[in-house]
């Protein structure tokens, strides 16, 4: 079954006395349900605007984006999914342990519940030590620790994370890892962005990888086995290539 | 509105109260009006008599001002503040519609500026009544018709805060709010002056925001009697009226806005 499923999607930018910028283009793929998907690209590639599209902050220039089946805007298909942004810093006034509450509220829990869940997550990223310490005084690692548990409040079957290992160090980069693969063990599908290629190498099932809005490969991790070469060599020379095809397109 | 609204907006609430607390902006104003007041007392301390209406003109006007530029600030950055720090994401990633949102902005701001426009207020009372001034039952009636009117003054910058820009929003409302008892003025000094069409008129002062509606302060400092209940009646119809209208206004914009 399809928990995401992307067809035919372009998302434009208008801009001021200026042909639109297009972002994405006629972009379709699915993520199937307990799957691992990397989202790659170089920065500004589109990942970030699919991404938003796909949580339902940015409205598509077409296509059509469903989650379990519902509709991206609708506020149902949400029930189900976790997000992390790319580097969003929670309020500096409340701590984590209210930034989580505050969360886990939004989310419909409540009372005992909510406390147990909070609690535990803040153990579960080794945060509870700083539970009651105001956001501002966080390292940025601390934080997208933060935005990691309030993501998997509620208990999510679908996980979107952009650039997830953003600020952590290699110790908090392998304890992501571990924890994403308890939740895939759980059932939870996982669709992310991420420039650290050896994460990407060692959780997920299946990568994509977008070129100036468009999707230029996509493959198993086990398809890419019989490659010589890391799957940063793999990743270059792919969007090396998609470059190459794009310039000749320009030309021609 | 819905158990879902309520626990929506009760959870944005708790968090807003909370950050305006600890960002102590109302201790900073409650020191001030303190000051003013304390300013005026000085008459009184050296020994200048007769002076009663005069610290409660001071003492009413300092609440009007601070009671305003507190409003605007506090709701004119709810919805930015969320963009600028891209907390947005996560908060609309919940299963909450964004005009639930823009409720619980809207309410939470309500809440937090009209808790401080109360400290604010009772603390001056309490000051003044140290210099033995009373104040008549009318001072019941100009806390609940501010109260009605802080709901829809945030009503009103919070939809311009989905318009403009931060600085734009706050720069705006501060006029319009200040502006709104002068505003009135001119235009009926147009129509006696110039001949301006009674229509026009009419038009453009229901069209107009009337912050100065719903300041009872000249009528505290000069003890007049309460006013018929009808009248506070008839002001939270325009309140409820007007304010929903302004939020409709914003959640239009809000509801397809492009995100950051």
């Amino acid at each position: 079954m399809a928990v995401v499923e992307v067809r035919n999607l372009v998302i434009e930018y208008r801009r001021l006395f200026r042909p639109p910028l297009r972002a994405v283009d006629n972009l379709s793929f699915e993520v199937r349900e307990g799957e691992i998907v990397g989202f790659l690209g170089v920065n500004g590639a589109g990942k970030t605007s699919t991404i938003k599209a796909i949580m339902g902050f940015q409205p598509p220039t077409s296509g059509s984006i469903r989650l379990f089946g519902l509709s991206a805007t609708d506020p149902r298909a949400r029930q189900q999914v976790g997000f992390l942004p790319e580097t969003a810093l929670y309020s500096p006034y409340l701590t984590p342990y209210e930034t989580l509450r505050l969360y886990g509220e939004l989310h419909g829990l409540r009372g005992h519940a909510l406390k147990a869940q909070v609690e535990a997550l803040l153990e579960a990223l080794k945060i509870d030590h700083k539970a009651h310490t105001l956001n501002k005084h966080l390292s940025k690692g601390m934080l997208q620790r933060v935005g990691i548990a309030q993501a998997l409040l509620g208990d999510p079957k679908l996980l979107v994370l952009d650039e997830v290992s953003s600020g952590l160090d290699p110790i908090g980069r392998r304890e992501l890892r571990d924890l994403l693969k308890v939740q895939q063990a759980r059932g939870v599908t996982i669709f992310f962005s991420s420039h650290d290629l050896n994460e990407v190498a060692t959780i997920c099932d299946r990568i994509l990888i977008l070129h100036q809005g468009r999707l230029i490969a996509e493959h198993t991790l086990s398809e890419l086995a019989g490659y010589p070469g890391s799957l940063e060599d793999y990743f270059v020379a792919t969007v090396q290539s998609g470059r190459d095809a794009l310039l000749k397109e320009v030309a021609a | 509105m819905s158990a879902r609204t309520w626990q929506i907006t009760r959870a944005m609430l708790t968090a807003g109260t909370l950050e305006t607390l600890r960002r102590k902006e109302l201790y900073v104003i409650a020191i001030l009006a303190v000051l003013m007041v304390l300013g005026a007392y000085t008459f009184h301390f050296f020994g200048v008599r007769g002076l009663e209406i005069f610290i409660k003109d001071v003492a009413f006007t300092a609440i009007g001002v601070l009671t305003t530029v507190l409003t605007v600030f506090i709701t004119a950055r709810q919805i930015p503040d969320e963009i600028q720090r891209r907390t947005i994401y996560p908060l609309l990633a919940r299963p909450i519609s964004r005009g639930q949102l823009l409720f619980a902005k809207w309410a939470t701001a309500t809440f937090t500026a009209g808790f401080c426009f109360l400290v604010l207020a009772l603390l001056t009372a309490g000051l003044i009544a140290t210099l033995s001034i009373g104040l008549k039952p009318i001072f019941i009636q100009y806390l609940l018709l501010k109260l009605l009117g802080i709901g829809w003054l945030c009503a009103m910058v919070i939809a311009l805060s989905v318009y403009l820009t931060p600085p734009a929003c706050i720069t705006l409302s501060l006029i319009l709010a200040f502006g709104s008892g002068l505003f009135n003025r001119l235009l009926l000094m147009a129509h006696w002056e110039s001949g301006l069409d009674a229509l026009w008129v009419n038009l453009l002062y229901g069209i107009l925001p009337h912050w100065d509606f719903f300041d009872m302060g000249k009528k505290v400092v000069y003890d007049w009697a309460m006013v018929p209940w009808w009248v506070l009646g008839a002001m939270g119809g325009y309140a409820v009226l007007n304010g929903g209208l302004w939020l409709l206004l914003g959640w239009l914009k809000f509801r397809k806005q492009v995100l950051g």
